[in-house]
């Protein structure tokens, strides 16, 4: 009755290669859940139905069993007193676990370090996709020959041609399904440290899934939630719920067609303040920010520099602005370099005129590397070579810089020397959207000439009042002083005639009247002691969790301080085998794979993101998972020195401190 | 002739080392292993079929100057490349001046910014304006159905905040696939009577994403000339052939398509995917297509429709499920079928409904599904309220359409300006009338006419009634149309409001173009 759960504890003891075999085979069809039916999964979940929704999800909850995900393993002590929830954001008291994240000027910035696995890991994932493809051509032959009802779509059918070619969508037929369960996996709850995933499983090799309405929490190392902000209690959460009460839900309306309010006036002047700059403003939503607002930037006669690994979101506005791009290696600066002197002595193609202008667009934190920009070095090439710089930061605001203001704050750079910033709200804030910041005469002409400004839904209340609240906290917000306020709504107030004064200091506190006066955020958070931990703990584990998985000899990329740690697995099925094998471990654990088309073919990987609302404990759970994987599946391809997991686990603090 | 000697004594060392080094290339080739396997090949091969040899040579050389090119990838290699020295690259490198970055607004641009309203407090049908606190009748922003303030969509929305947060901090690939999308998609499909749904978080990017996500390159596009914008940059990125037809004219359409046809036939080409897309009612004009029509023509001439219906659902119909409800036609029909959930249901998002082929392969290949989190929890919950309160009280609806109904008889009766669009519609565009005679001197004076417009739309506002001009990207619209006012009318205020309303605003338009006589 407990074969489900109690499987991979006793793994490591088992010594032959074919016990290893039997054991990853039985894992892994458990957790296809082939064998799951209600009577054998009798742990898992002992609540509610998809349906009802109104339950307390923390309250009436029973599926505990002691791991630690619901209730702490030690019960916190009578001085401490936590204000989170545990499942959604945890409660670590010592202050040993915690650290700053800022860059050392005495060291060199690290670029984009790649470490070589063993030729045969290479070739054995040559082989497997080699393997897909010939059995997927094959299937693909036979079923047209003899189950041709399941191909009927792919073919042209009375007079149409087929939605989809059998060609273009031969890799999701062919090799994605075959790891469909382990992507849009449907949730429930917060996306805090813990999650709710609704229990599936497939009897037609993912052709179709199967929900039984069960439900199971699982440790949750997934979710861009560097903050912890996802929270449904606690002081963000109040203030949202006011301002639902006071403002609604809907924002009804584009900015410029009567979808303005002055929500969005304050959120904006405070964004502008957050990050330094002179003036911001909102999009709601961070993809459109620069899909929409790019072809804003760039047009005919310019040129765009982008980063190859640039997020799809930039490719999109590049391609709608018809700008001619050029792109260089990873965060490379020779290869950067080298591009910009041929670009600016070539001119444009053809006529040789030099270009208008050159935007280089670089990404703050890359999502799928983990990888941080040479920021100090890029600076120093703008001012050689006079492109103009648009840093996405969508990764890094907030989640980075001893005081959570992104690259700049990590580098201790200015900054005004770059010329937009660009960040969004659906990760470190727990919010939606996205804003871009910059000069004042630079937003407004955004504001008018953006996609966005016209024709697309201004954000809603809600979605404002959590970025105000969870950004405010972040600053701290200094108490009123009785005298002239800096920043009220003046009763002339147009939509951009509210910013932060020009002899403010950055990064300062936000001053009370920044923020609406109906939010009233409780003392931790307006002083700002609380989201001050909440970096330092996110700092300690995203370091903790890089040297742990080095330590134990795994191939990481990324930058160490970088809260997304890529775990590099390279073979297919390995990939899969993982993501299930975390699922199914007595404490469960979900965690993203990416594989080709996301990252280049033989590089799949597991993408932690870790969170604020972990524990230190939560991350030796984490590494004491790896470990055990790392072994079943032969993952452990590191050259670095290696430490046992209790090692590890005993010196994390001076682990962490000596990186 | 006569210097022939000359030239072959100074050819002859080159001959000499040209023999030297060949000798020598074979001997080092000979040296190599599997050597003699390729010379075995070549000579058997030559001796078969001599032009096979020099056929294999040029595909040789061939795949190897595209292997090189693909490495360097950029101009290096082009023809129009010129090669400098360090020292000229850095020279050239000082001497260029970049443009800066946005140019700055001109007038124009900067009254447009400082006119544009900004509320304070409740958002809905009579909110207060930031700039003077006097509550206004709101007829600018959209709220159909009146859902904007309604008690128990907020009820539902705290719900949901307190057991899922406001973020979903991830995208739907990644665990932030949550049971409320899944339940709106659900019940967003049965309302329209599609097989399924699927959501995006943003209104305008959906249909951007959409149509890349089945329209490739070879593709057939035919889209209506005054498509809005967000369908231009979805066919501008799908980079599919596009054919254009008049602006809502059916019979423009079918010609297009029979001579696409004709074309066809004449190539014999293979059979391409084809696509016509248009709104179901304009967001530029209130036009409203022919939707029974639309669909004979597209079953007629194997044709997948992509309907916008951005404007109409939630407003048209006696549900608000949109024009196949009042034209009573299965939304199985139409393939594509895009609307704002943003618009129609007064949260935010959009979707796309159709048959599950369509949906799970935007899950896929749309874009801004993919690569963008999923729209907060709170958001999607009062969405689903928004749906079952439309379902519940076909009132809403009857309520809309007699504001409709009761503006657009004033403004018909109003000297001076041209009422646009269906009668349904729940926007309604007014432009200048053209009977003064300076105005009709061409080109039209676009920019004149808006700051006309302008006059109006600010007037209004000081006597408290907020409506705004029809806005467009000018210059970067496919099509540049007629300046307009936009009234979007809603349920949620009175009939005693709106026709007080409408009567401002035909007060409003009287003072400023008598000022301009
Ligand atoms: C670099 C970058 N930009 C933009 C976005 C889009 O943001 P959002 O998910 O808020 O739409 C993402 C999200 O993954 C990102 O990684």
């Amino acid at each position: 009755m407990f074969n489900k759960k109690k499987s991979l504890g006793q793994l490591p003891s088992m010594a032959t290669a074919t016990s290893y075999l039997s054991a990853v085979h039985q894992a892994d069809s458990r957790a296809r859940g082939h064998d799951i039916s209600p009577a054998s999964t009798p742990a898992l979940s002992t609540s509610s139905s998809i349906t009802s929704s109104s339950e307390d999800t923390v309250l009436h909850e029973s599926d505990d069993n002691n791991t630690g995900l619901t209730y702490p393993r030690t019960p916190p002590t009578s001085e401490q007193v936590f204000t989170t929830v545990h499942s959604e954001f945890g409660h670590c008291a010592d202050e040993s676990y915690r650290c700053v994240s800022q860059h050392n000027p005495d060291k060199p910035v690290t670029e984009h370090e790649i470490e070589e696995p063993p030729y045969y890991i290479l070739i054995t994932t040559y082989i497997s996709y080699l393997m897909l493809i010939v059995f997927g051509h094959l299937r693909d032959f036979f079923g047209k020959c003899f189950a041709k009802q399941y191909f009927t779509h792919l073919m042209p059918y009375d007079g149409y041609a087929p939605l989809n070619s059998d060609f273009d969508s031969f890799y999701t037929r062919r090799l994605k399904r075959r790891m469909d369960d382990c992507f849009s996996h449907p949730v429930t709850g917060v996306a805090g440290r813990t999650i709710l995933v609704y229990d599936r499983h497939s009897e037609d090799c993912n052709y179709t899934q199967i929900y039984p309405g069960t439900k199971t929490r699982a440790l949750n190392i997934s979710s861009y939630n560097y903050l912890g902000f996802a929270q449904a209690r606690g002081g963000c959460a109040d203030a949202v719920e006011e301002s639902i009460k006071r403002y609604g839900v809907s924002a009804c309306g584009s900015r410029l067609e009567g979808g303005s309010n002055e929500l969005h006036l304050t959120a904006e002047a405070l964004v502008a303040r957050f990050v330094g700059m002179e003036d911001s403003l909102i999009s709601s939503m961070g993809f459109a920010t620069n899909s929409t607002f790019i072809p804003a930037l760039v047009g005919k006669g310019s040129l765009v520099i982008s980063d190859e690994f640039n997020h799809a979101s930039i490719r999109v506005g590049v391609r709608t602005s018809g700008t001619q791009v050029r792109m260089f290696k990873h965060n490379d600066m020779q290869s950067l370099e080298s591009l910009l002197r041929e670009v600016i002595s070539q001119g444009q193609p053809k006529t040789h005129r030099p270009w208008k202008k050159i935007l280089l667009i670089v990404e703050g934190l890359y999502s799928m590397e983990g990888s941080l920009v040479n920021l100090p070095h890029i600076i120093e090439l703008k001012k050689k070579y006079k492109f103009h710089l648009f840093v996405d930061e969508a990764h890094s605001i907030g989640a980075l810089g001893p005081l959570g203001r992104g690259v700049c704050d990590y580098f201790d750079i200015p900054p005004r020397s770059v010329d937009v910033l660009m960040g969004t709200f659906t990760k470190s804030f727990g919010a939606a959207g996205g804003y871009i910041a910059g000069p004042k005469h630079l937003i407004d002409a955004l504001r008018i000439r953006g996609h966005s400004g016209i024709y697309a839904e201004a954000m809603p209340p809600p979605v404002l009042t959590q970025i105000i609240s969870s950004m405010a906290s972040i600053m701290g917000v200094t108490p009123p002083v009785s005298s002239k306020a800096a920043l009220t709504l003046s009763p002339s107030s147009s939509i951009s005639t509210l910013r932060c004064p020009e002899d403010d200091v950055h990064p300062g506190m936000a001053p009370a009247s920044a923020i609406p006066s109906w939010i009233s955020l409780p003392p931790a958070l307006s002083d700002g002691s609380e989201a001050r931990m909440r970096i330092r703990r996110l700092a300690f584990n995203s370091r903790y969790l890089h040297a742990g998985l080095k330590k134990l000899g795994f191939i990481t990329y990324g930058h160490p301080f970088s809260p997304i740690v890529p775990l590099l697995i390279y073979n297919p099925g390995k990939m899969a085998t993982f993501a299930r094998m975390m699922r199914t471990r007595q404490t469960p654990i979900v965690v993203v794979v990416v594989a080709y088309p996301a990252t280049p073919l033989v590089t799949s990987r597991v993408r932690f993101c870790v969170s604020a609302a972990h524990t230190k404990d939560d991350i030796d759970t984490i590494l004491q998972a790896c470990d055990e994987l790392g072994d079943i599946l032969d993952l452990k391809h590191g050259h670095s020195e290696r430490w046992p997991l209790e090692q590890i686990m005993r010196q994390s603090v001076e682990l962490v401190n000596n990186i | 002739m006569s210097d022939t000697p000359t030239l072959s004594s100074t050819l002859d060392p080159l001959l000499t080392f040209l023999a030297y080094s060949l000798s020598r290339l074979e001997s080092t080739f000979y040296k190599l292993p599997g050597s003699a396997v390729v010379t075995r090949y070549v000579k058997s091969s030559h001796q078969n079929d001599p032009g096979r040899t020099i056929l294999e040579l040029i595909l040789v050389i061939f795949a190897i100057r595209t292997l090189l090119q693909s490495r360097t990838r950029g101009d290096k290699q082009g023809k129009h490349f010129i090669q400098f020295s360090e020292k000229e690259i850095d020279e050239l490198v000082d001497e260029w001046t970049p443009e800066s970055l946005v140019q700055p607004l001109n007038d124009w641009e900067q009254r447009d910014l400082s006119s544009v309203p900004v509320t304070t407090g409740p958002i809905g049908p009579k909110p207060k304006l930031l700039s003077n606190g006097k509550p206004v009748i709101n007829l600018a922003s959209f709220n159909f159905a009146g859902l904007a303030g309604n008690e128990q969509i907020k009820e539902k929305a705290i719900e949901t905040l307190r057991k899922y947060g406001l973020g979903s901090c991830g995208p739907p690939g990644f665990y932030g696939t949550v049971d409320v999308h899944l339940d709106l998609e659900r019940n967003i499909a049965e309302f329209l009577g599609t097989e399924a749904s699927i959501l995006y978080s943003q209104g305008f990017s959906t249909i951007s994403s959409v149509i890349p996500a089945f329209c490739k390159r070879g593709d057939v596009i035919v889209a209506d000339r005054s498509v809005n914008f967000a369908i231009q940059k979805g066919i501008q990125i799908s980079r599919s052939t596009i054919r254009w037809y008049d602006h809502n004219d059916l019979k423009s359409l079918e010609d297009v398509l029979i001579s696409i046809e004709k074309e066809r036939k004449k190539r014999k080409g293979p059979l391409t995917r084809r696509f016509i897309i248009t709104e179901g009612i304009f967001e530029r004009d209130g036009e409203m297509v022919d939707l029974p029509k639309l669909i004979e023509l597209k079953l007629k001439y194997k044709y997948r429709l992509i309907l916008d219906e951005s404007v109409s659902f939630g407003a048209v119909g006696r549900t608000g499920r949109g024009l196949t409800e009042l034209y009573n036609v299965p939304a199985k029909q139409i393939d594509m079928l895009v609307g704002s959930v943003a618009n129609g249901l007064c949260s935010a998002g959009g979707f796309c409904a159709g048959s599950s082929i369509v949906t799970e392969h935007q899950r896929i290949n749309g874009t801004s599904f993919v690569f963008s989190a999923s729209m907060p929890p709170l958001l999607a919950t009062s969405a689903s309220e928004a749906i079952s309160h439309l379902r519940n009280t076909p009132s809403i609806l009857a309520a809309l359409h007699e504001n409709i109904d009761t503006i657009r008889s004033v403004l018909d009766r109003t000297e001076g300006i041209t009422v646009l669009g269906h009668r349904a519609s729940p926007i309604i565009h007014f432009c200048l009338r053209n009977t003064q005679q300076h105005l009709t001197v061409a080109p039209p004076d676009h920019e004149a006419e808006e700051r006309v417009l302008q006059d109006i739309v600010d007037d209004g506002l000081a006597n408290g009634v907020l409506i705004t001009r029809g806005k467009h990207l000018r210059g970067q619209e496919m099509t540049d149309s007629r300046p307009t006012i936009r009234i979007a009318t809603t349920a949620a205020l009175s009939r005693k409001d709106v026709e007080k309303a409408v009567g401002i605003v035909k007060a409003s338009i009287a003072r400023v173009l008598a000022k301009r006589r």
